[in-house]
């Protein structure tokens, strides 16, 4: 009898080992590693803005940093909605609190406003970032100058900003090229018939003329559209010539898909098919977030969606010539599918995606905007945003509520900045129909106390002429064995962008060097640098420039 | 009163927390272990008093003189001996090697010439390699590691308190410069000298950009790195995390633990969390109060009278330039952790009331000489400075394969020359068996000196060695 209890008991005890447990059972994987602590201070940093609107505005709700004035520091510049856009100038002092200043642009009021989405970048090549403006109605591009002073100037530029709803944009200066490509991307024509359904319009590649000064008077249609809501020129297979990726949304799409065009100088814009590999996908394609988050040398991407967000990498069937992907999401634990706190349990809304290193450990963490729609009852009202923190595993771990960013927001575009200079990402995210969140990162959350978190390297490149910041660039920045890859990008995420220092977590070295593939593919010498520090990286420059924030 | 009651229960406390963490208590006497019991970080706060600082002391030299075993975490198979967590495909064949290590059992097994806590002779010579290229086979071939000499610890902690002072000058100017810069619009060059020491010029930009061109013997960022031949190891707590790495097996739960590295057996050797972040703060407080190297005063009057002599020459051929017969410093008191470590090794702001070791506490550091400003006079005989140590005709110092942590092969930090009489042999590798040697062997910048040297007569260069052969780590005075 005893030996029977023993074998049931033994038998019991391997069953119990052997089947695991549901999924939905297990708790959720804590991170191992720092979690930023991220101080909501938007209001008391002078930043008071929302992003408002009926349905049009439903998506965007983005914004740009840049530095307009010289200083380093990355202002900001936020789409309002229905309402105006505003311009804030940074005068946070370095490490300190986030202070801004609402700056008055001397624009007409109407372009302000019906604007759902900016990147910044220097068009014309004077050495001022523009803003181009993603509006309901006529795109606009607002030409930098001194002083964080704008004009308009699509005259000048030849652009005709058409009157689509614009709600994705990239860059990329082509082969050969003073002036940049612009990729315009556009939601649904609402003039068509059945509109909204199946009325998407189609997307807009605006190369530039050949000439002295930039001329996108002959824009030409990316055809079909499919209701784009984020792009981004990347160079997917480090062939040097970036392709155009659309992330499109399903909601409003008959037929479609998500997208990649392969843009080769001087040839019409081609789309990857079947045949090329791609694979037929279709999701609530919100945003793009590129990242090589498991240091192969190729990036993989985080697709936002409605429900699980996509993280694709490229396939073991994949070649040079063959975009397959594969979607790790679920294994690496970032399918971010529902609230992960709050008790709503219906799928999330993903909006902005952006990988960035929040703790300086030297892996990637992932961010990611949600938010509902407006009412939809069938996905989560209650929505938190997401701070994904990569792990040494190379999954990632939720963070978002114990960083303190598991607002009940409506979270759309974002930020990432290190707005204060003190080697720490911090976090602007544009809300609708709610004041925009600013988080200032105190460092790693330890009890109620904030302790310093890893070594960092803030680079910035440099190039005469043409395409000043270098976008493009790929960085790559070594510390003992681990490589860490940056690329130079206007675009992507969901309306928003930011331009400026590169910013790169180091861990524990306190060193590093940096190789710099410059965007026509000509490769930097090595520089040396100390960790800590931002850096300055000119083309052919002997050395690398060390600057200090004002103090 | 009550405050004062207070006071004295938590100093009572505090002792009594540090001594009730024994790392060798309740052990029984035929243990293999070193460590039983992890020293408790949060004992160790604010400034100690002497009777604190002694028990935290006496559990440090416990660290530094256990020879290590399997029973306490020795081993990496999966590690290797790089400074950042970098891990290894596979376990080594042996586990321990001369070159990638694991090297020693102990920290005294080099460190005990001609006490505990002293140098070491050519047998503990240390190889030197990042550790992170071809991991499995640089631990086979030495031509991917420089070799060097095991320094003495002696005076360690004044060292790195000259070196912060150093490093915080260095930084002020460099504030300074950008400051004016912004504010007047112009180009400021600055001097950067700390201590009386050159470190060449900065030339801060209006935008806050700072040309470094001109910087000399410091790392572009300004941080005197007062340890390794090279100076290039910011503290005595990054070098004690990294050499219980490298040398023993031993990781650091504050460099290696699960923080930085996702696991707390980094290592792979089955134990977690081998060495405390109260371990590293115990190591570092019983190197940080090692007195001071004194001189000695001969009794033999033919000696007294030739080491005055040498004294005058080492002064008139120019070695007194790099070697400076004394630093002074401000404060005595050894913050733990200290300012200017970066992530990896404890850093101030990681704890909320840091350690103060107060050396004044010690009579050899109240017997220090002092200047007029009542600086003591910290008598080092270096500048914390790096040099150019080669040149084509005088190689022999430029005879390392690498660079290191961005300094070239022919550059070195000053050796300090306090307690040379009882370190010998000389010269980074050790292998130089004389000081006359080694001071024959400087080239680039101590060529100027080494020349005068060699025209010096014989009984002058005599005279100079008998007054280094002074410069001594008299067992006696060191002991307490």
């Amino acid at each position: 009898m005893s030996a029977r209890r023993n074998l049931l008991a033994t038998l019991l005890a391997a069953l119990a080992a052997a089947v695991p447990a549901w999924a939905e059972d297990t708790a959720p994987r804590k991170p191992v590693n720092d979690i930023p602590q991220m101080h909501e201070e938007a209001l008391a940093a002078g930043i008071d803005h929302s992003y408002t609107g009926p349905w049009e505005f439903f998506v965007g709700g983005g914004g740009a940093s840049l530095d307009c004035n010289g200083d380093r520091r990355p202002d900001v510049f936020l789409a309002g909605g229905k309402g105006a856009s505003g311009l804030y100038v940074n005068e946070s002092a370095a490490g300190g609190d986030l202070r801004f200043a609402e700056k008055s642009l001397d624009l007409d009021a109407k372009d302000l406003a019906n604007v759902l989405g900016a990147y910044a970048l220097d068009i014309d090549n004077d050495g001022h970032r523009d803003l181009v403006l993603l509006r309901l109605g006529e795109n606009i591009v607002l030409r930098g100058g001194p002083g964080c002073s704008f004009t308009k100037a699509n005259r000048q530029l030849s652009l005709e900003g058409g009157r689509a709803w614009t709600t994705a944009f990239a860059a990329t200066w082509e082969a050969g090229l003073k002036y940049p490509t612009l990729a315009f991307g556009n939601y649904v024509d609402r003039a068509a018939p059945g509109s909204p359904w199946g009325t998407c319009e189609d997307n807009v590649l605006a190369r530039p003329q050949p000439g002295d000064r930039p001329d996108y008077s002959q824009p030409s249609a990316l055809t079909p559209g499919y209701c784009a809501l984020s792009m981004l020129f990347t160079d997917w297979n480090r062939s040097g010539t970036p392709s155009l990726r659309v992330t499109n949304d399903r909601q409003y799409y008959r037929g479609g898909e998500e997208q990649l065009w392969k843009v080769e100088p001087e040839n019409p814009p081609r789309l990857y098919g079947k045949a090329d590999g791609w694979q037929h996908l279709t999701i609530w394609g919100m945003g793009i977030a590129e990242g090589d988050i498991d240091g192969d040398g190729t990036p993989e991407y985080a697709l936002t969606s409605m429900g699980d967000t996509k993280l694709q990498k490229l396939d073991d069937e994949s070649d040079e010539n063959r975009p397959v992907y594969t979607d790790v999401a679920w294994d690496k634990g970032a399918t971010a599918h529902r609230p992960y706190t709050g008790g709503d349990l219906k799928p999330s809304t993903g909006w902005h995606s952006e990988f960035a290193d929040f703790n300086n450990d030297g892996l990637l963490d992932l961010f990611i905007a949600k938010g509902n729609v407006e009412q939809m009852p069938d996905f989560a009202a209650n929505d938190p945003d997401n701070l994904l923190i990569g792990q040494w595993d190379g999954s990632f771990a939720e963070g978002g509520d114990v960083a303190g960013i598991a607002l009940p927001t409506k979270g759309r575009g974002a930020i990432v900045e290190d707005f204060n200079m003190d080697g720490m990402l911090d976090l602007l995210v544009v809300n609708r129909g709610q004041k925009a969140s600013l988080f200032r990162n105190c460092g790693a959350v330890a009890g109620d106390l904030a302790r310093p978190m890893g070594n960092f390297v803030g680079i910035e490149l440099r190039q005469k002429d043409v395409n000043r910041d270098a976008v493009g660039a790929l960085i790559y920045v070594k510390s003992g064995t681990q490589t860490y890859v940056r690329s130079v990008q206007v675009g992507g995420g969901h309306a928003a962008g930011h331009a400026g220092f590169v910013h790169v977590g180091v861990g524990t070295a306190e060193r590093a060097e940096i190789r710099v593939k410059w965007p026509d593919g000509e490769w930097s010498a090595p520089y040396r640098v100390f960790a800590n520090n931002f850096v300055i990286i000119g083309r052919d420059a002997p050395g690398a420039k060390y600057w200090y924030p004002a103090e | 009163m009550k405050a004062r009651c207070c006071s004295r229960a938590s100093l009572a406390a505090l002792i009594a927390a540090i001594l009730a963490s024994p790392v060798l208590a309740v052990a029984s006497p035929w243990s293999e272990k070193v460590i039983h019991e992890h020293v408790d970080q949060s004992t160790i706060n604010g400034t100690l008093s002497l009777e604190a600082l002694e028990a935290l002391r006496s559990k440090g030299e416990i660290l530094f003189t256990g020879r290590f075993t399997e029973a306490d975490g020795v081993g990496r198979p999966f590690a290797t001996q790089a400074i950042i967590p970098t891990k290894r495909k596979r376990a080594p064949e042996s586990p321990f090697f001369r070159t990638a290590g694991m090297d020693s059992n102990a920290c005294s097994g080099c460190h005990n010439q001609p006490v505990v806590g002293g140098a070491g002779d050519f047998v503990t010579n240390v190889f030197v390699s990042e550790g992170f290229e071809s991991a499995d086979f640089d631990s086979l071939d030495p031509q991917f590691s420089n070799e060097r000499g095991s320094n003495h610890l002696f005076g360690a902690g004044l060292i790195e308190l000259l070196a912060r002072e150093m490093t915080a000058e260095l930084r002020a100017i460099r504030s300074q410069a950008a400051a004016e810069a912004r504010r007047t619009g112009e180009p400021v060059t600055a001097s950067l000298a700390a201590k009386g020491v050159d470190f060449g010029t900065i030339v801060a930009a209006p935008d806050g950009v700072i040309d470094l061109g001109g910087v000399e013997g410091v790392d572009a960022d300004l941080v005197i790195r007062p340890f390794s031949q090279k100076g290039v190891m910011t503290s005595l707590r990054q070098f004690t995390d990294n050499a219980l790495n490298h040398h023993h097996g031993m990781q650091a739960s504050e460099r290696f633990g699960e923080r930085w590295t996702g696991t707390r057996d980094h290592d792979g050797d089955g134990h977690e969390d081998e060495i405390s972040v109260g371990d590293i703060s115990a190591l570092v407080a019983w190197q940080a109060t090692l007195p001071p190297p004194t001189v000695l005063r001969p009794t033999d009057p033919a000696w007294q009278a030739a080491a005055a002599n040498g004294s005058a020459t080492f002064e008139a051929i120019g070695c007194a330039e790099c070697h400076r017969s004394s630093l002074p410093l401000a404060s005595l008191e050894f913050v733990d952790p200290g300012p200017s470590d970066m992530a990896g090794t404890l850093r101030t702001a990681e704890v909320a009331d840091p350690a103060v070791y107060d050396l004044s506490l010690y009579a050899w550091a109240r017997a220090l000489p002092r200047n007029e400003k009542g600086d003591v006079l910290v008598p080092l005989f270096g500048d914390l400075k790096r040099h150019v140590i080669a040149d084509e005709q005088v190689a022999a110092l430029g005879n390392e394969l690498l660079a290191q942590r961005f300094v070239e092969r022919n550059v070195f930090m000053t050796s300090e020359l306090w307690g040379v009489g009882s370190t010998d042999p000389y010269g980074h590798r050790n292998d130089l068996p004389t000081l006359d040697g080694v001071i024959r062997a400087h080239g680039g910048e101590g060529r100027k000196a080494r020349d005068g040297y060699i025209a010096l007569s014989d009984a002058e260069r005599d005279g100079l060695i008998a007054f280094l052969r002074t410069l001594v780590i008299d067992p006696a005075a060191v002991a307490r």
